[in-house]
């Protein structure tokens, strides 16, 4: 999967903000680049549903919309603290971190 | 820390449901933790709160029973044990403030409402800390409370959040959310989602009012102060004297919060905004205990209980909150009494006016007494 951009928001939470982040893989510098390309590798991210959360969101958590753009089109997944496997908590650790210091709206 | 077990492959969930019911302590937990992994119970998490209370509960003699567990910044759950009743403090000072604020939320549930634990049924209470890493957040998962160290792997010099527990309201935020999921079940979205969240932020501060014992007109009403470290410009995260005006800061933003109908927020994000608009219910909750004045648990806050407890439901929204907790002042403290009218005048401070609470209130109040004096023929009969 030759990934090009990944957008990720963040949203309700006990703060309820939202912060969002827009990430060109170009410009990370190549070891985080890399280790994002493996993490949604591991995760066959292409393959996955795009709603993973629970019926109902369980009060407080996170809600985690990640879009993944690639040649050949863009996939988004929503999931959450709860409903989110342990295989992606890398994932949403690492996006996490990217995005904390933005600009909350 | 009994998670990383494994038996699923072989046991079938009826045996899991009989060891979770009659094994040991260590034996239930692992039992648990594979239903939790099972296909069957993806999503049923009120069923597997209900099932791990019943199996926890502690016998009728019980009282508190609390274990605050460290997830070592791993997002595994619940973590490793490190402190439960009984023991001495811990070394690790987010340990301990999980451990007091559970027990002081129990205190004021079960000595005020005379509700034993979340479940009512003497629950045990469990906590963990150190939830992943840089994680800005506390949430219910439906069984537990779980508490991050905000940005504690950023440099003290971009750190807007610090640790979750550091505020006790916000642990008794998280135990109210357990107490919902077992008494009203308010849907977690829209208008049924922002009131969750206000009985979550009510009794959360109604919690530190009792612990500090201050009066309603005493207590800040703040959510989640120093949450917030001094690079924020910010009192707290929610502020339900003055909703709107908690922080405002040129990386957080300004609080968004309406304490009035006209000014509800209508958005998708954050499960329709539940934690905007539950300014409205908060506000209206707060003009009723300064109305009252004195300890804002005993009345305004033994109203917003019962509404809880045996009023609202799953579809409730702020004008049946607003109804149903008149009606409940009506019942406690009778109709057209001065508590009803507090309500009454909090809603309408928010745009709703109250309907549905039984017959007009006498112009001239007249509490609980004077309406039975009346009943019995011993007072003249109310003015129209």
């Amino acid at each position: 999967m030759q990934v090009e951009r990944i957008k990720f928001e963040r949203t309700g939470g006990f703060a309820g903000m939202r912060i969002a982040k827009d990430l060109k893989l170009e410009d990370l510098p190549d070891e985080q680049a890399n280790s994002i390309m493996e993490l949604l590798d591991d995760l066959d991210f292409e393959e996955l549903p795009e709603q993973m959360m629970n019926k109902e969101s369980m009060p407080d958590e996170f809600t985690y919309t990640i879009t993944v753009e690639t040649k050949k089109g863009e996939h988004t997944v929503v999931t959450g603290d709860t409903s989110a496997p342990e295989k992606m908590q890398e994932l949403l650790q690492l996006l996490n971190r990217l995005a904390r210091t933005q600009k909350r709206q | 820390m009994h998670k990383h077990f494994s038996v699923n492959c072989f046991l079938p969930p009826h045996i899991l449901i009989n060891i979770a019911t009659k094994g040991t302590d260590s034996q239930k937990l692992l039992a648990i933790s594979t239903l939790k992994t099972s296909e069957q119970m993806r999503g049923q998490r009120q069923a597997l709160a209900e099932f791990t209370a019943a199996a926890f509960r502690v016998a009728a003699v019980g009282g508190k029973e609390r274990v605050v567990y460290d997830a070592k910044n791993g997002s595994g759950l619940p973590g490793t044990i490190v402190r439960k009743e009984g023991d001495p403090p811990s070394a690790d000072v987010a340990v301990n403030e999980a451990f007091e604020g559970s027990g002081i939320t129990y205190d004021l549930f079960n000595d005020v409402y005379q509700r034993n634990s979340i479940d009512a049924n003497g629950m045990r209470l469990d906590s963990t800390v150190h939830y992943r890493e840089g994680y800005d957040n506390a949430f219910w998962d439906g069984e537990q409370m779980v508490y991050g160290d905000g940005d504690e792997n950023l440099p003290v010099s971009e750190r807007l959040f610090n640790r979750f527990t550091i505020a006790l309201d916000i642990i008794g935020h998280e135990l109210t959310h357990g107490v919902t999921q077992f008494e009203a079940k308010l849907m977690y979205s829209q208008q049924p989602g922002a009131l969750n969240e206000s009985m979550s932020d009510v009794f959360g501060s109604l919690v530190k009012q009792y612990k500090l014992q201050q009066t309603a007109t005493e207590a800040d009403w703040i959510i989640g102060q120093g949450l917030l470290t001094e690079n924020v410009n910010g009192v707290g995260i929610r502020s339900m004297k003055a909703p709107g005006t908690a922080y405002d800061d040129p990386v957080l933003g300004k609080d968004p919060q309406p304490a009035h109908m006209r000014d509800y927020v209508n958005t998708i994000a954050d499960n329709g905004g539940v934690h905007i608009n539950s300014g409205i219910p908060n506000y209206a909750f707060y003009v009723t205990a300064v109305e009252l004045g004195g300890y804002a648990w005993e009345k305004a806050g033994q109203i917003w209980y019962v509404a809880l407890k045996d009023k609202l439901t799953a579809n409730s929204k702020f004008q049946d909150c607003a109804n149903l907790t008149y009606q409940a002042a009506g019942e406690l403290f009778g109709a057209g009494s001065i508590e009803q009218q507090a309500v009454q005048k909090g809603w309408m401070e928010v745009g709703l006016t109250v309907s549905g609470g039984g017959p007009t209130p006498p112009p001239d109040g007249g509490g609980c007494l004077e309406a039975l004096l009346r009943l019995i023929g011993a007072a003249p009969a109310a003015k129209r």
